[in-house]
């Protein structure tokens, strides 16, 4: 016992030794305390990981550094999940951040849970010029005319196909399938030699998206935008035509299931065993960076003689939390400010490919530039711009969008077992309504 | 008297550290959730309205919990034998005195220093059906690729796997700890005796090792009743539910779904069954152990 | 012990030790490949770059990370083997109304999904004001059913003869403890001990929970940092990162491989 005390003090002491120099190098100026710089200091509760985050303590460190009253100190949470778990136990609580980013199935619970404060107070307050954002995105987020938390890291789903495989095909790699006949045609062209034509995530928003640019709806009421939806409404024709579609081309052997993991999608198509599938705007750019060949990108698909609506924004936004004091929550509106801004969103928008929410910053050299080496960019861009402003394509509003998207994710696993699609959408929508109705009972 | 009373005093003063700890994080959450599964819960998790046993009602009917209920009972099936089997020969193995086995006591035991974090990101690689070794192995050797954590019939197996392998080091360290202990001279008799080997593992080391094996066994079963980071990483509960255990159920409800009531009752059902089995462990199998 | 035998007993170690090791020299090879070898599915790196490292440690204040993951460890481990010997010793050695019950309720405790107890602890903490503390990253931890059964378990083979002659001669019951059942015990606490450091190494969600900021944050917190949904993880790095997460528990397990080994003969001689 003695020796296995001596052994652990030993390893302490080496790791002691290495971690003091980190200690030193690692006390970034988000560190600091408020009261010694007399800064007012704004917490800020973030899900980005990798990457993203790096970017992301990059724009806050410019912010800092660029006025000298208010100091913002970003913190990773974990997923959104877990971000929301930790903000509702903490909430009304000094543990509380100031500042919270929650995904876009979360909006309608950020908005019933009352710790919030929309954002709109401040626009008013400030007499901000909201026109300067992109229309399509603040649209997700207006609820009965009411901004509630600031637009930030929006994405779309678009297609992805490898162009090598396309020539080597005999398709052409600049026209991509638009319809569903031109999806299942080039699919089986491209399936060959244990290689696969197509494939889409088990995941609940691919769904919705498809839905959606068909125009159909996913709840009643408007998606709940005129009022509280009772029933979900995604059995309709439009759902059914995206169920068969996955069914029929799984049974003909040209669709892949890569399960529910981005990064088993992303290596699939990497290593050349799919040659198309449905990915978010945000990945678009790692994507063409790593794949060893010609990437191309490109519209969602739509049902054949079925008029495109456009897509649903995804992605997540910022909320200001009511229980900070006023002087916070005053310096938390500069720093979303800031945020806006089109140099930021520039910048943001070519290192990570979610969508600058102030177009202006399309027109800055800076993305100009990425744009003519990264013309994909150009494509997620132009499908958002085209989206015309429906209850479709503003996307649901429900407090358990998690479950239903449980029971969807279900339902497509369950077309691979040859389950007949009618009766797996009717399941998901019965599940989801039973949902609806204990969260009307809380 | 006197005595009496001092040793009780005693008694308590030894275990007051363990009980108040118990009482502040066990027992007062285990009331609580008691008193959460009987109630509607706001997102908060506090509770808005009495429903007295409706959450079990729905329990009872609700083809997915039985679903889950039958995936953690074949998970347990599935890990449980295979990981005190492995264990015990890897253990008999390395009782050897060969020349080296330090170093093979050493290897057997190295998966418990293994997080389940970092364990299930390594697994979920190897499963990988584009990239992963095990379908490069099985391409080499001539079979048939497979998605092992998307068909519905492989998934669980294939968690039960990793786990299994997550579980062996653990197992094997308190297994050979109990071999260890065992008296030699008992095996010197034997050896004079000119007994099989078989013989003597059946009349001598199980019978020996019984406490050990009855602890690895309880404690084993468990924690298979409580796994959660590796289906949380490998499958998420997928697909078609196949591999939604009752605890990731649990936390699904909870953290993903703020349903605090439901996750309650379900976790007050998981209880009962977990109590049933252990209560089954003490009273069957604990008769069989043998004590020195 | 013939030729013939030790042969075998050499195979059936090697083809043992090859399958238990596999996952692990796995990982290690994996992480020297870059995120573009991996997806073409390249099997074997064709420089041994340090590349994935250095971008790990960049990408996360990984040092900060594991320093404070052994503190953690450490104040579990002493916690852990200082309450639940004490709470061993009465179970087996003193005789108290409501022992059994007691001892029932230990059990139960296990039996208790800790997913299911998160919310009503995480509470508990915060208005004890111990979040983004070591507090609160360790005390929950001291009471541990699964310590208190294990060392139950072994002193009941320490024969109650030794605790009789004390009582005889008039030894204190702590002294007891200390001087007999402890260095007695050698085997099952050092076993605890690992124990104990090796599961507090591994816990996530609770360290996710409680803690605030890189200040006192644990590193499986950073390896789950590194990997990201919406864009292509690197794999290489994040492998990386596994390997730096377990090498010091495996260099644990190693070193303390002998020491564990020799408190095992040790306990052996009763």
């Amino acid at each position: 016992m003695k020796k296995l005390s001596l052994l652990f003090s030993l390893l302490f002491l080496l790791v002691g030794c290495s971690s003091e120099k980190t200690e030193q190098a690692s006390a970034q100026p988000s560190s600091e305390d408020k009261t010694q710089k007399g800064k007012t200091e704004v917490v800020f509760w973030h899900a980005m990981e990798g990457d993203l985050g790096k970017v992301l303590n990059e724009i806050v460190h410019d912010f800092n550094t660029s006025q000298s009253t208010v100091e913002v100190k970003p913190v990773f949470q974990g997923t959104y999940e877990e971000a929301l778990t930790k903000f509702n136990a903490v909430a009304g609580t000094k543990d509380a951040p100031t500042i919270m980013q929650t995904f876009e199935v979360g909006t309608k619970y950020m908005i019933d849970s009352g710790k919030i404060e929309p954002v709109q107070t401040f626009i008013d307050q400030d007499h901000y010029d909201v026109s300067q954002w992109e229309k399509n995105i603040v649209n997700y987020y207006t609820v009965n005319g009411t901004i509630y938390s600031m637009p930030f890291n929006s994405s779309t789903p678009v297609l992805i196909y490898n162009k090598d495989a396309f020539k080597k095909a005999g398709l052409d790699p600049e026209k991509p399938p638009m319809t569903y006949s031109e999806l299942k045609e080039a699919a089986r062209k491209l399936t060959k030699n244990g290689n696969y034509g197509f494939s889409i995530l088990n995941y609940g928003w691919f769904f919705e998206q498809m839905l959606a640019v068909q125009g159909g709806l996913y709840v009643n009421e408007e998606n709940g935008r005129k009022g509280e939806a009772t029933e979900a409404v995604f059995n309709s024709e439009e759902g059914l035509r995206v169920f068969k579609l996955i069914q029929d081309m799984y049974k003909e052997g040209t669709f892949y299931n890569v399960g529910q993991n981005w990064d088993d999608m992303r290596a699939a198509f990497q290593s050349g065993k799919i040659a198309m599938y449905l990915d978010s705007s945000a990945g678009v750019r790692t994507i063409v960076d790593s794949a060893p060949f010609e990437v191309g990108v490109s519209y969602l698909p739509i049902p054949d003689g079925v008029e495109r609506q456009g897509v649903i924004i995804g992605g997540a936004s910022l909320w200001m939390i009511k229980d900070a004091d006023e002087a916070q929550k005053k310096a938390a509106w500069e720093f979303m400010k800031y945020l806006t801004t089109p140099e930021v969103q520039a910048k943001w928008h070519v290192k990570t490919g979610y969508f600058a929410i102030n177009p202006a910053a399309y027109d800055l050299p800076l993305v100009k530039e990425q744009w003519k080496k990264y013309p994909q960019l150009k494509v997620t861009v132009n499908q958002l711009k085209e989206t015309k402003a429906t209850p479709a394509t503003q996307g649901a509003l429900i407090s358990v969008f998690p479950q239903s998207r449980q029971r969807v994710v279900s339902a497509m696993e369950s077309l691979y077992q040859g389950v007949d699609p009618k009766e797996a959408l009717d399941r998901a929508v019965a599940e989801t309504n039973r949902e609806l109705e204990m969260a009307r009972k809380r | 008297m006197f005595r009496s009373v001092k040793q009780n005093f005693e008694g308590m003063l030894y275990i007051f550290p363990s009980f108040l700890l118990f009482a502040i994080f066990v027992f007062y959450p285990m009331v609580r959730t008691g008193y959460l599964s009987v109630h509607m819960t706001d997102f908060q998790g506090n509770p808005t309205n009495f429903i007295g046993l409706e959450h079990f009602r729905y329990l009872l009917e609700d083809v997915n919990f039985q679903q889950s209920v039958k995936a953690t009972l074949l998970f347990v099936l599935y890990t449980v034998p295979p990981t005190i089997i492995i264990a015990l020969s890897l253990a008999l193995l390395a009782n050897e005195k060969v020349k080296g086995i330090q170093l093979f006591r050493t290897l057997f035991s190295s998966t418990l220093g293994m997080s389940v974090a970092a364990s299930s990101v390594i697994w979920m690689f190897m499963y990988n059906p584009a990239i992963g070794v095990i379908n490069r192995i099985i391409a080499a050797l001539g079979g048939e690729e497979r998605q092992w954590l998307l068909n519905p019939d492989t998934a669980l197996i294939a968690a039960a796997v990793a786990t299994v392998w997550m579980n062996i080091g653990f197992a094997f360290l308190i297994l050979l700890g109990g071999l260890q202990n065992i008296d030699s001279s008992l095996y010197e008799n034997a050896k004079i005796a000119g007994v099989s080997y078989m013989y003597q593992l059946r009349r001598i080391t199980i019978p020996l090792l019984s406490p050990t094996l009855f602890f690895v066994t309880t404690v084993s079963l468990i924690h298979a009743f409580q796994t959660f980071g590796q289906i949380d990483i490998l499958t998420k509960g997928g697909p078609m539910n196949a591999t939604t255990v009752i605890v990731y159920s649990i936390y699904r409800e909870a953290f993903i779904n703020y349903n605090f009531g439901f996750a309650s009752a379900q976790a007050v059902v998981l209880f009962f069954i977990v109590l049933l089995v252990t209560i089954v462990q003490f009273a069957v199998v604990e008769r069989k152990v043998h004590y020195q | 012990m013939s030729i013939f035998r030790s042969m075998v007993t050499y195979i059936l170690l090697v083809i043992g030790a090859v399958i238990v090791m596999f996952p692990i020299g796995y990982a290690f090879i994996i992480s020297f490949l870059s995120g573009a070898q991996l997806l073409q599915g390249v099997l074997w790196p064709d420089e041994w770059s340090l590349r994935n490292y250095v971008t790990a440690f960049e990408k996360v204040p990984l040092l900060r990370y594991l320093w404070n993951s052994f503190i953690v460890s450490f104040i579990v481990m002493i916690g852990q083997l200082l309450v639940s010997s004490l709470a061993a010793y009465a179970f087996v050695f003193l005789r108290f109304w409501g022992r059994d019950v007691l001892f029932f309720m230990t059990i139960a405790t296990m039996l208790i999904p800790w997913e299911a107890t998160v919310i009503p602890n995480f509470l508990t903490i915060q208005k004890l004001g111990w979040t983004n503390s070591y507090l609160g990253l360790t005390v929950p931890f001291f009471a541990l059913a699964f310590g208190i059964f294990l060392l139950r378990q072994h002193f009941k083979t320490i024969p109650f003869e030794l605790y009789e002659a004390a009582q005889v001669s008039g030894v204190r019951h702590f002294r007891f403890f200390w001087y007999v059942v402890l260095p007695l015990s050698k085997t099952s606490l050092a076993t605890l001990g690992v124990y104990s450091f090796l599961t507090t190494w591994n816990m996530y969600l609770w360290p996710l929970l409680v803690t605030n900021d890189e200040k006192v944050r644990t590193v499986q917190i950073g390896l789950k940092q590194m990997q990201t949904q919406e864009m292509a993880t690197e794999w290489g790095v994040v492998m990386a990162a596994v390997v730096i997460v377990i090498m010091p528990t495996l260099l644990l397990l190693f070193i303390g491989q002998k020491q564990l080994q020799k408190g095992l003969m040790q306990g052996a001689i009763k």
